[in-house]
């Protein structure tokens, strides 16, 4: 019983809490609001010849677009799938088709990753890692097909022996339709990746970034089979203002599927039934008219409800969390510099007084990463963790410190190789989110994790 | 530390003004270091800001302010155009705007523009395309194509 207890919380690392929730009916209302005041406050300098003649409107009945301000007398009629335009006069004498490759019919990318692990002192990530694992692969393939000017769909198939998740099982990864109404105001609806902080949607795409293991207090891995995806609908947008830089708006509602075998290590006597409410979250970047610098904020709800079946007793458990995030970039030609702070409210009720809590974690890191040349990019991040943030000083297993040094190499334009070390202090990561297994009984307070890493994509 | 509150309110101050682009830059011009950035002869829009082709060739945004869709395009990696572009109007080398794309096509946002090898064959996808807009090497043939300044 006392694994089914600790199941609720989104772990003793991923904690569940009550959510202050904007009803997703009043959101785009104000996504829409602030877009308005963006577009009205002016967009980029665009100017048309004075001699251009002057349609009324575009090939496909669209108005202006509202993010551009500017607005020329003469009109460049629309090119759209659905109303075919001929070619142009200028290209009439031409054989303008005959060396352009043309437009793939469905796009298709790829990825394959293989890493090892080795741990000095806890077992971390992957099973037995103080003797060495292989036990980091991931496999993805994605497919893209531009239906329309608006309309796009996609879908990415993805196997991975990582983790909690393994044995190469073939799930997607996400799908979608989206249509892109107005660069302001786009829908997306389908297995959506879900926008929280800067990476959280490529913590799973290593040629993305440099480090191997992204700042594990912000972006936990195990927690991929819950945080990283959503089914649901998505409200998108970006509109950008002259003088106040642009902003890049995502709201989402939906559910997640938690696989509870995920949860329950092999031959538990607890068996576990998980019914998500529901996922309701947002974001907002700010690009400020500082070249480079952008700045945001994430929040994320999760309604959990976990039915806990054990010794012919069912407990029901109530889980609400309430996840947020700030975020800032500044990002030069060869330098960035990140840096993200979160705090992660969880509250659980059962019948069960043992497990019933409330707490916040509180994480952080910052991060310097550097293109010394176009193949070699090293990253330097010190992550903190605590497990509850009302109490700091609670000991080495509440915490954990992370220093991380990376060092990426682009062998080619398919093929990456990434060497990373860490030095860790604390041992509160160990802890999975969502995890019935309890920590280590003895864990090292002091240890270093080691990894080697190679991707190929295309 | 007197001075502290000074520097900083200067700071913010030329942040402004160079976002409302009151410091005189680059002058306006459709042929920059290495490349020229070309349009369709039927587009009427002759000129544009650099802000404005960053989003652009980044899909931030999709539509000349007409409405009508734009269709950038790019050179291959390797091209100096290529380089000099990125450099000069993304503000980032070829390799961290390979890195934005793979960062978008794998979280299943966006794809990036086409890469097409050569100048003439930009020049031929600009010809065709109404909306597009693409940039050739200084010199290349535009045989139709018209300049786009960049101010």
């Amino acid at each position: 019983m006392r694994s089914a207890s600790r199941v609720g919380p989104l772990g003793d690392g991923l904690p569940l809490g009550h959510a202050n929730m904007v009803p997703q009916t009043r959101s785009f209302p104000i996504a829409a609001l602030a877009s308005a005041i963006f577009v009205a406050a002016g967009s980029s300098s665009v100017s048309a010849s004075e001699e251009a003649p002057a349609p009324a409107a575009s090939a496909s009945g669209t108005a202006a677009t509202p993010s551009a301000p500017h607005v020329p007398e003469a009109p460049l009629p629309a090119t759209t799938p659905d109303v075919p335009v001929p070619p142009s006069p200028a290209s009439s004498a031409l054989d303008l088709d005959r060396s352009i490759p043309a437009a793939p019919i469905v796009e298709v990318h790829g990825f394959a990753s293989q890493g090892f692990i080795l741990t000095t002192g806890n077992d971390y990530i992957a099973p037995d890692t103080t003797h060495g694992s292989f036990q980091l692969t991931e496999v993805g393939l994605n497919l893209t097909k531009q239906l329309t000017d608006k309309l796009r769909f996609g879908i990415q198939a993805f196997a991975q022996n990582f983790a909690l998740g393994g044995n190469f099982d073939l799930k997607a990864d996400w799908f979608y339709a989206d249509y892109r109404w107005r660069d302001w105001f786009g829908v997306r609806v389908g297995r959506l990746k879900i926008p929280f902080g800067l990476y959280n949607e490529v913590n799973d795409i290593d040629s993305a970034r440099v480090p191997i293991l992204l700042p594990q207090s912000a972006y936990p891995i195990q927690g991929r089979d819950f945080l990283f995806a959503q089914n649901g609908v998505e409200l998108y947008g970006f509109a950008r203002s002259r003088l106040a830089g642009a902003l890049d708006y995502r709201l989402y509602l939906g559910t997640i599927f938690i696989d509870p075998a995920i949860l329950v290590p092999p031959g538990s006597a607890v068996q576990l039934q998980l019914n998500v409410r529901y996922v309701l979250g947002g974001r907002l970047f700010w690009e400020t008219p500082l070249q480079g610098l952008r700045i945001g904020a994430s929040v994320l709800a999760v309604h959990l409800d976990v039915d806990a079946f054990a010794a012919g007793m069912t407990i029901p458990i109530v889980n609400r969390s309430l996840l947020s995030m700030a975020s800032a970039e500044y990002a030069t030609t060869r330098l960035t510099l990140t840096a993200e702070y979160a705090l992660w409210h969880s509250a659980q009720e059962s019948e069960l007084a043992s497990s019933n809590f409330t707490g916040t974690s509180e994480r952080s890191y910052a991060m310097a990463t550097y293109r010394a040349t176009a193949w070699f990019h090293p990253a330097l991040y010190y992550a903190l963790y605590f497990r509850d943030v009302h109490n700091r000083d609670a000991g080495s297993t509440m915490r954990q410190n992370d220093v991380s040094l990376t060092l990426r190499f682009d062998l080619n334009d398919f093929l990456i190789l990434k060497l990373e070390g860490h030095f860790m202090e604390g041992t509160a990561g160990l802890v999975a989110p969502l995890s019935v297994t309890p920590p280590p009984a003895n864990p090292e307070r002091v240890w270093g994790v080691f990894l080697v890493k190679a991707t190929g994509y295309f | 530390m007197r001075r502290l509150p000074s520097l900083i309110a200067g700071a913010a101050l030329l942040v402004v003004i160079r976002s409302a682009g009151l410091v005189a830059g680059a002058s306006p011009s459709t042929s920059r270091a290495g490349y020229q950035m070309i349009r369709n002869p039927d587009n009427p829009i002759d000129a544009v800001d650099r802000q404005f082709l960053e989003d652009v060739f980044l899909k931030k945004r999709t539509a000349w302010p007409n409405g009508a869709v734009i269709q950038p395009v790019d050179l291959a990696p390797a091209s100096a155009a290529r380089r000099q572009f990125s450099d000069d109007v993304l503000r980032r080398p070829v390799d961290a705007i390979r890195s934005y794309w793979q960062q978008r096509i794998f979280a299943g946002r966006e794809l990036p523009p086409p890469e097409l090898g050569t100048d003439s064959d930009v020049v031929r996808f600009v010809l065709r395309e109404r909306g597009a807009v693409g940039y050739v090497s200084n010199g290349a043939a535009l045989n139709g194509a018209k300049p786009l300044t960049v101010k």
